[in-house]
């Protein structure tokens, strides 16, 4: 998760000054590289925030602003030895939590007290109250429930945490399953979905597993290290081979395939229906996305994508009429 | 001092204002600010920039609101509504967090990983600037005790749009595509609560046109959500979001299909990995909260999947799958 920040905009650096003033009067002296690591900020942007901060106050009871009612900063320990320190502030105090920050860090907090690795150690319920009770107002409506975690998953943080291998019974997007054995890399969690990255030894490459695809998982023994080939972490990237597909749907479905779609693919919007084409990996993600939309879709090209989606559908209309018992021994 | 004539950056601005406004006990009148605080003083003596200077002022007090520094405004004694007489003041108590509010290294590194959940959107804007705020309290923490986070996406556009508007009181209207539907419609409601149940964003509204609760699904608001301009109708009870998601999960618990999977099939190992589901002579017991999306969940894995009751569910797959054959048949 190497995301580089957003620039900043005014209200983040404002929320940043009102922060960094009582951390400096409370560090009573503290250097610009050590200021600026506590807030994970360039040496550069701390002094052009101390220097911003120096040179306010409040405007007196004439209202004009003198050095009696200024920050006072030791500029000689600034400038020549790149300290920070006040001697008088107009202001120290903490800033509370906002309805809206309070809420993000409750939901948040929400999600990670599921994982069995947090809850040993600290006790939430008491941690959120003393969030609440440091917010101006109350907290906004805002909550998670994650969902309870499939089985695999605690046996997966094992392999990772004690470095061994995994035997997964697997089956892939493409709908192919088999038998994977992997060395994990690590677990990463979004929105519900839960990922394993790592070696794959029956496909000798780094890939990713989503856990909901997992059937079993069984622990084997220590895992071997392999030479990352790359640190590109795209999950469903489109590979060059895919068929590019072009469908029309309802303008307003358009929020409803934003999963499937690159930042690349072309969208043509027309009245109230857009264009798409979207590059496609096999014909049962086609008929995946149709059918999502409430059949609301219609593939325009190529003729072989529409031919075979209708008999992917006309199968599955098929099937329905089907007592007999599934075949024992799956296709593929 | 600087020179009059400076550039003044807005987030200077804005903290003078805090500055000023956090250091008067009466308060201060309009006039007062817009006429000594920097960054609107240099200003103040042009007349024609006096309307710019005053809609400045309005929208400076939004944001501190929004950013909730708690701004109040104080009525002149028998002048109620007077604007021109109206004080403005940060009351210290109010702002400032409880002295004994204080976090453990541990406490303070999971709130760190409790802001990392947020990847994108409106609420990792606040988990930002919250986590900013920690700072402010100068806990040390090893940063190996950080470990790694789970995420949730807010990128519904409609996320931040929703957010503002509970935190300010205000009715929205927006066009929403209901589940097994083609066409949206546009509702007017009151927002009460947003909840992450089951992977995905709820909206909990008093829905003003039908004036009664609704629930909404955030992926499926298809457009803008826009303010109305006016008032919420209903106002967010105490423990609403907890309200909201213990209905939604008795809704999970209560919705149940019946369906059989291809043995073996992507279908058969993902609805197994979906929580609560229970197999039952032979058959898989899958759970919900809205009945028209798992249709669609379940018209997805096409014939690796017979769907066995409801019927109305069953009929609604098939209609699914009907559509597409009369499409491109």
């Amino acid at each position: 998760m190497a995301d580089r920040p957003p620039p900043q905009k005014a209200p983040d650096k404002l929320t940043f000054l009102l922060a960094l003033v009582p951390y400096l009067i409370d560090q009573v002296r503290v250097t610009v590289t050590d200021a600026a690591a506590h807030f994970g900020t360039t040496p550069d942007d701390m002094r052009t925030a101390v220097v911003l901060i120096a040179m306010s106050g409040t405007p007196g009871t004439d209202g004009t602003y003198t050095h009696e009612t200024l920050f006072d900063i030791d500029w000689d320990d600034f400038d020549e030895r790149d300290i920070i320190r006040f001697r008088a502030a107009p202001m120290e105090e903490k800033p509370r939590f906002s309805a809206r920050e309070a809420a993000a860090l409750l939901a948040g907090l929400q999600r990670v007290a599921a994982l069995p690795a947090f809850t040993a150690h600290i006790d939430i319920i008491e941690l959120m109250a003393k969030l609440a009770r440091g917010t101006t107002g109350a907290p906004a409506p805002v909550a998670v429930r994650a969902a309870e975690l499939a089985a695999v998953h605690a046996i997966l943080v094992e392999a990772v945490s004690t470095n061994r291998r995994v035997r997964l019974d697997y089956v892939s997007t493409r709908g192919e399953r088999g038998v994977r054995d992997v060395d994990p890399l690590h677990i990463e969690g979004v929105d519900e979905s839960w990922y394993l990255r790592g070696w794959c030894l029956t496909r000798d490459a780094e890939r990713t597993f989503l856990l909901d695809r997992m059937a079993s998982a069984e622990l084997l023994g220590v895992a071997e290290s392999h030479a990352v080939a790359s640190a590109d972490d795209v999950l469903f990237q489109g590979a060059s081979t895919d068929e590019r597909v072009t469908l029309a749907l309802p303008l307003v479905a358009l929020p409803l395939i934003a999963d499937y779609q690159g930042s690349g693919d072309p969208v043509k919007v027309e009245g109230d229906r857009v264009i798409v084409t979207l590059p496609i990996a096999h014909p049962g993600i086609l008929g995946r996305i149709a059918a999502r939309l409430a059949g609301g879709v219609e593939i325009l090209e190529p003729a072989s994508a529409r031919a075979s989606v209708a008999a992917w559908a006309r199968a599955a209309l098929e099937e329905q009429d089907n007592s007999a018992a599934w075949p024992q021994n799956p296709p593929g | 001092m600087p020179s009059s004539a400076r550039r003044v950056p807005v987030e200077e601005r804005l903290f003078s204002l805090v500055l000023a406004l956090l250091a008067t006990e009466q308060g201060l009148t309009k006039a007062e600010i817009l006429s000594t605080v920097t960054g609107y003083a240099a200003r103040y003596g042009l007349a024609s920039d006096r309307a710019n200077l005053d809609r400045q002022f309005e929208r400076d007090k939004e944001e501190l609101r929004d950013l909730g520094v708690p701004l109040e405004t104080v009525d002149a004694v028998g002048a109620d509504g007077d604007t021109k007489l109206q004080r403005y003041r940060i009351p210290r108590a109010r702002y400032q967090l409880p002295d004994d509010i204080v976090f453990s290294p541990e406490e303070y590194a999971m709130l760190t990983l409790a802001a990392q959940v947020w990847r994108e959107g409106s609420l990792s804007t606040d988990s930002r600037r919250a986590l900013t705020k920690l700072q402010s309290l100068g806990v040390r923490i090893d940063d190996a005790v950080i470990g790694f986070a789970p995420s949730i996406r807010t990128r519904d556009a409609a996320h931040e749009p929703l957010t503002v508007a509970i935190d300010r009181g205000q009715q929205v209207v927006f066009p929403y595509l209901k589940p097994g539907q083609t066409a949206a419609e546009h509702r007017t409601v009151s927002p009460l609560a947003l909840v992450f149940h089951e992977g995905r964003w709820h909206l909990h509204a008093h829905d003003d046109g039908v004036d009664s609760a609704r629930t909404f699904l955030l992926r499926r608001i298809v457009g803008p959500v826009t303010l109305t301009g006016s008032a919420a109708t209903v106002r967010p009870a105490a423990n609403e979001s907890a309200r909201v998601l213990d209905e939604l999960a008795a809704l999970w618990s209560a919705t149940v299909a019946t369906v059989s999977a291809r043995p073996g099939s992507e279908a058969d190992v993902v609805l197994r990995n979906r929580p609560a589901t229970r197999e039952a002579e032979g058959s898989l017991q899958v759970h919900a909260t809205d009945l028209d999306i798992l249709a669609d969940e379940l018209a997805a894995f096409g014939a690796d999947v017979r769907v066995l009751a409801p019927s109305s569910l069953r009929d609604s797959v098939r209609l699914r799958w009907q559509r597409l054959v009369l499409t491109h048949g």
